[in-house]
């Protein structure tokens, strides 16, 4: 008996370290410069999530969980970064974004304010609940945030599309604590974000071959006002 | 069964079309599919005015009156617009037979995901149907490959994909508070009963993901920035499609949970409707008297049309009806309008108001055609807009809303005005285009759309009010 709260005890905190890496991993894809490093990043990230679902699946005996990993482990870590390798030529892979629109230090700052305004807007729901919720919730909601911020700040078509995945990552890492009957919707989200990857690549390929840049911060045609 | 058949059509129409490359067979199937789509729509509406509601599988699929409401609007949009399609795409796609092709696939796939959105129970499943819409139609926004429609295909992606997993966070919390109350079954009905033990915080925060997640879909400022372009650049079919009856899809979303967030104290979700309504009706009016191309301006057209219809839903229960009355109506004078502003660019090849003058002789059709469809959305009578908005205008008198009344009425006259400037300019004057005959499908298309607005502008019919009313139930706490 002993030895069984010794792991559970174990596993609680190796879910801390999780949670923490997974913030830092949203913080890092924010700052990365070359496509193929934000790539690895979200790949780590996806990752990160698998293993909280597989600890929080042991936890409460939850075989939902263990199958939201797998899919994770599936669809983001080894399906998505194939697709896209295939899909998308090399030159496009290493393209670096040399000016962000906001500078780094500044961005880290914003994403220290999100951090502690999403812990401020799901305080009143962590009283009472369980040690995988205090963790989850708000490290999912902020990582959920930080990808809104980082798809807002973007102008390559790649890291936007890695951004707005690792957004549904930071929703699912607050879903997997909250909810047992994630695994539903994971598996349709999983399929369904591996076609969105591919629809998102294709189109970034068209774009490339029709504009020759896949610049999306540049697409400014279509605006209110203005002549041709 | 006959509701799993709806979404089923389409799918089959699709592997038609990826089966054979013959168009005239292909053409033929879509249209066929969409009329069949419409029949069997207007027979679950009508069984659920006689049964209330259905039910195929307990707790995953069914309908009821505010789901077979948006069915039978989705048939009558599919209907047209695949009619539609028939003779536009001839010739927008003329050179290449297999976009043409590839075109068919995609429209029928999208219609097939837009069918399923109201016939699940369960929140997480209409989720991912939700998805599916916006993921299979990428490709019919940036159909046209030019620079400009894959750049509003980018940004439609990018924006409401962002949009719908913002939303799915909100899902969770509400299943989180189902759980924490030991509910196991997870569908609109049980949210609806478990919502008053819910604590207060949870939904708020499950209110304010869901509506920004779900408004970027629908197009409520400031997360529309991709309406317009999208709503433009697509193919005329498929801009009515998702201007006349994808958004009020996505709404309907927000309308199965608003029993339950409407139960939050001090009218929180009622407020939250009511501002950002108004700020959507004032800011699509503006920019509409701004406008240079007139696709874009039924598209903003849209924009203001969701905030008319989320300022009738904050109005609370005095404006439940006027919001479905202007539901309906909305989906048949939209889908009208873009019809309309497509016959045009097969006149005229172009998209820009100022490049074109005297319509009128250049195809007297399309000419008035545009004209009258935008008096209609505009909300001049006796078209069927201008009674849907005079109920919402009485609806906000009875609940006391004066002040959205009176924002209401000046942001609605602007956009007449707007709308009116544009047209004027288009269809008056000297002919800048030789005169042109329109293709045999779309003049049929744009009867067949007529028709509704014209007939519910004077008359509603006894079964189109019960049906309102049933819709009504949903609504309810």
């Amino acid at each position: 008996m002993d030895q069984l709260m010794g792991i559970h005890h174990i596993l609680v905190d190796v879910n801390g370290l999780v949670g923490a890496l997974f913030l830092l991993s949203a913080v890092v894809l924010m700052t990365a410069r070359q496509a193929q490093s934000v790539l690895r990043l979200f790949v780590r990230q996806s990752i990160l999530l698998a293993i909280s679902a597989f600890v929080l699946g042991w936890l409460h005996h939850s075989a939902e969980l263990m199958i939201v990993g797998f899919i994770t482990i599936i669809a983001k870590a080894i399906l998505i970064p194939q697709l896209l390798t295939r899909t998308l030529g090399p030159d496009i892979r290493s393209r670096r974004e040399l000016e962000f629109i906001v500078n780094t230090p500044v961005s880290l700052l914003i994403a220290l304010g999100i951090t502690v305004l999403s812990y401020f807007f799901v305080a009143p729901l962590l009283m009472g609940s369980g040690q995988d919720i205090l963790v989850n919730l708000p490290v999912g909601l902020d990582v959920l945030l930080i990808g809104v911020y980082t798809l807002a700040v973007r102008r390559e078509a790649v890291p936007q599309m890695l951004a707005m995945m690792a957004i549904d990552n930071g929703a699912f890492f607050a879903g997997i604590a909250i909810t047992t009957s994630s695994a539903i919707i994971e598996l349709a989200a999983g399929l369904e974000g591996v076609m969105v990857v591919l629809v998102a690549a294709i189109l970034t390929r068209t774009l490339a071959q029709h504009m020759g840049t896949t610049e999306v911060g540049a697409l400014t045609h279509l605006k209110e006002g203005e002549s041709e | 069964m006959i509701i799993l058949a709806i979404p089923l059509i389409p799918v089959l129409v699709s592997l038609v079309a990826l089966l054979t490359p013959r168009l005239q067979v292909i053409r033929l199937a879509s249209t066929l599919g969409g009329l069949t789509a419409l029949i069997l729509t207007m027979r679950v509406a009508q069984m659920v005015s006689r049964h209330i509601a259905l039910t195929v599988w307990p707790h995953w699929i069914g309908v009821d009156g505010l789901s077979s409401l948006i069915l039978v609007l989705q048939g009558f949009v599919a209907m047209t617009a695949t009619l539609y399609s028939w003779g536009y795409m001839k010739q927008v796609a003329a050179p290449h037979p297999r976009r043409e092709q590839q075109f068919y696939v995609n429209l029928n796939l999208f219609l097939a995901s837009l069918f399923m959105v109201p016939i699940f129970l369960q929140p997480a499943l209409t989720w991912v149907a939700v998805e599916l819409t916006t993921v299979l139609s990428v490709f019919l926004v940036g159909f046209e490959n030019t620079p400009k429609a894959l750049e509003a295909a980018w940004k439609y992606a990018v924006i409401t994909i962002m949009g719908a997993t913002i939303a799915v966070l909100g899902i969770f919390l509400l299943l989180w508070g189902l759980s924490t109350l030991h509910v196991t079954i997870q569908t609109w009905a049980t949210l609806k009963n478990a919502a008053p033990e819910m604590p207060v915080a949870l939904l708020k925060l499950a209110f304010v993901f869901i509506f920004i997640g779900f408004g970027t879909k629908v197009g409520i400022v400031p997360m529309h920035t991709w309406l317009p372009d999208a709503h433009s650049q697509a193919p005329s079919s498929v801009c009515a499609l998702l201007s006349g009856i994808e958004v009020s899809t996505i709404l309907y979303v927000i309308m199965r949970l608003w029993p339950v967030f409407e139960q939050i104290p001090g009218d929180f979700a009622q407020n939250w409707a009511l501002v950002f309504g108004l700020i959507s009706v004032g800011t699509a009016a503006f920019l509409m008297v701004q406008v240079r191309d007139f696709k874009r301006l039924f598209a903003f057209s849209t924009v203001e049309q969701m905030g008319i219809l989320l300022v009738a839903l904050g109005l609370g229960p005095a404006g439940h009806y006027a919001m479905l009355y202007q539901l309906l109506t909305h989906a048949i004078t939209k889908s009208l309008a873009f019809y309309s502003a497509g016959a045009v660019f097969l006149a005229t090849s172009t998209l820009d108001i100022a490049s074109i003058k005297g319509l009128i002789r250049i195809s007297p059709l399309a000419g008035f055609s545009l004209l009258f469809s935008g008096l209609a959305i505009a909300g001049a009578p006796p078209f069927a807009v201008f009674l849907s908005e005079f109920s919402i205008f009485r609806a906000s008198l009875t609940s006391r809303h004066i002040l959205v009344l009176a924002l209401l009425l000046a942001f609605l006259t602007l956009a007449f005005i707007g709308i009116l400037r544009h047209l004027n300019h288009m269809i008056f004057g000297k002919p800048t285009h030789p005169r042109i005959t329109l293709p045999r499908s779309v003049t049929l298309a744009l009867f067949i759309s007529w028709l509704p607005v014209l007939v519910f502008g004077v008359y509603l019919p006894a079964s189109v009010h019960h049906l309102l009313a049933l819709t009504m139930l949903a609504l309810r706490r």
